[in-house]
């Protein structure tokens, strides 16, 4: 019933696509509101996220990431609504809570006198582990991020994306039930992004739950499970990507790439439920479909056409509208 | 209690630190050629180990306060406390570990400063005679005591204080001046004004630290 409830409250206002309240929720937050004096960064936002999924953050500067993020690890304890983290309140359960984390802040530091060694091993302590467990995990999450090197170089000595994968170590290393890493491939490189991504995916398999925000869209378009839009202190959407592409009203356009220069392509536009077609640059030929038309029939006609009047074609394809897309269209929603 | 780990943490890094190696090595040679100026200009007998206490109180705790207050604003600028707070430990641990390492290593250096001015009157003097042994005593006490205020205070302005700049004037102007609390034991002949002045200090550096902790406690990063 309350979650009934919760729900009701939830969809006030805001698009939710796939509920996410339900049982089995590893991190829920619920109307979660912090103000900064007259400035509410974070307005009512509610959102769970399930073991074992990876949900990407996603917004412009200054929607609330961070505050969302440093509000579930505990940094910021004065808000109003309710989190939780594996059924601990936070920030209530905090010594239960800090057992379950690992976070990698959007700038991270450490105190410039540590080796990276040193850095780890204090970490790794105060995160519980045994002397010989921190000695057994810190060559391996290093070799994992390829910093073998690095062991016993100070951090002073390390560039900005070094800084940042011996980030990633402290929040690896005591193999964390969630995973909270805002803007974490900020400062990488594309090789360095690539591993990032391998090992978020295979720490999802293994059970770990892990939110990431960045705004590196491919990025996040490559390995999270659901996605949730934020601005201006409200969730715009949540889905997995493709219930956000199919929930975008925007109207499907079949794109036709032609070999050379014909006309031919006006006769796309007797379809039946083409709206309009178009030639907005040489060989390129949109055709528009009506709402709620059935794309695969016009893609038929389509064919047809191009058999029956010999046009030759380099490709046929239905246009989806990229992350980059809904992105900017829920984001330059919320700024009207 | 996770302050023992941090506390041994801490060490690590300050004792090595440029401030310390000052102290380590700087404080005694200072004494020493305090004590080479005054007997050549005064002409005076003063016990080196009374200008050994004076230099390594004044000297040695304001440096410890500027180096806390100064570190501390530093690292929580730079967020370097995020990564210490999501861990299971108290937000106490922290403040408690970084006044201990700086106050243990600021007493050792005291101790050495001291221990040099002793081996010098011995040294010039043939022997040491048993007041100036207990003065020497009396001004360890009160130069550590005063260190313990100074370091108290130059954490309670770390916590409080935005900037480095602030912070460093607040510890050079104010935390000085509450530094010499303890003192007053001595200055009104109270009788064993070392004990008075041990408990003093205690009572005021466990007031400074226990605001400081509060205010850190309550910090929103």
């Amino acid at each position: 019933m309350v979650i009934d409830e919760r729900n009701k409250e939830q969809t006030k206002g805001i698009k939710v696509i796939n509920n996410p309240l339900n049982n089995n929720e590893f991190v829920t937050l619920h109307s979660l509101t912090k103000s900064y004096g007259a400035f509410r960064a974070l307005d009512s936002i509610s959102l769970g996220i399930k073991e074992g999924e990876i949900f990407g953050y996603i917004g412009p500067n200054g929607a609330g990431k961070t505050t969302t993020m440093k509000i579930l690890v505990g940094l910021i304890t004065d808000f109003q609504g309710e989190v939780s983290i594996g059924g601990f309140e936070v920030p209530r359960r905090k010594d239960e809570i800090h057992k379950l984390l690992g976070y990698l802040p959007q700038n991270v530091a450490f105190q410039e006198w540590r080796t990276v060694n040193q850095a780890l091993k204090t970490f790794g302590k105060l995160s519980g582990l045994s002397d010989s467990k921190v000695d057994e995990r810190i060559p391996e999450i290093l070799g994992l991020l390829g910093l073998d090197d690095a062991r016993q170089k100070k951090v002073s000595q390390l560039s900005g994306g070094m800084i940042q994968k011996v980030g990633l170590a402290q929040a690896l290393l005591h193999e964390p039930k969630l995973l909270v890493l805002d803007e974490p491939l900020g400062g990488l490189d594309p090789m360095s992004r690539f591993q990032f991504k391998d090992i978020v995916l295979k720490l999802a398999k293994k059970g770990t739950t892990i939110l990431f925000s960045s705004h590196i869209l491919s990025d996040v378009q490559d390995v999270a499970d659901r996605i949730g839009i934020i601005s201006h202190g409200k969730i715009r959407q949540i889905g997995t990507l493709n219930e956000l592409k199919a929930h975008l009203s925007s109207q499907k356009i079949v794109q036709v790439l032609l070999s050379y220069a014909s006309d031919k392509w006006q006769e796309f536009g007797a379809i039946r439920h083409v709206e309009s077609v178009e030639q907005p640059s040489p060989g390129r030929v949109l055709v528009y479909l009506e709402m709620g038309s059935d794309e695969d029939q016009v893609f038929n006609n389509i064919v047809q056409i191009i058999v029956k009047t010999g046009i030759r074609v380099r490709g046929v394809t239905l246009l989806e509208p990229s992350l980059d897309e809904i992105y900017l269209k829920y984001v330059s929603e919320a700024e009207n | 209690m996770k302050t023992g780990l941090l506390f041994v943490d801490e060490l690590h890094g300050f004792y090595k630190s440029k401030v310390m190696v000052f102290l380590w090595i700087g404080l005694p040679i200072i004494t020493l050629l305090v004590r080479f100026i005054s007997a050549g200009n005064s002409g005076q007998n003063i016990s080196f180990t009374l200008i050994s206490a004076l230099v390594v109180s004044s000297i040695g705790g304001t440096l410890a306060s500027v180096m806390l207050a100064v570190f501390i604003i530093n690292e929580k600028n730079r967020h370097v406390y995020d990564l210490f707070l999501i861990r299971p430990l108290k937000r106490r641990d922290i403040i408690l570990a970084k006044f201990f390492s700086v106050y243990t290593c600021v007493a050792i250096a005291s101790f050495i400063a001291i221990l040099a001015g002793i081996l010098t009157d011995y040294i010039t003097a043939g022997s040491l005679s048993t007041v100036v042994l207990s003065n020497t005593g009396q001004s360890l006490v009160t130069s550590l005591s005063m260190i313990a205020v100074s370091c108290a205070a130059g954490v309670l302005i770390g916590v409080a204080s935005p900037s480095v700049l602030v912070g460093a004037i607040l510890v050079i102007y104010g935390g000085n001046q509450i530094s010499v609390i303890p003192l007053i034991p001595a200055l009104f002949n109270i009788q064993n004004a070392t004990i008075f002045t041990i408990l003093l200090a205690s009572a005021v550096a466990s007031g400074l630290l226990f605001v400081a902790v509060s205010l850190f406690e309550s910090k929103q990063f």
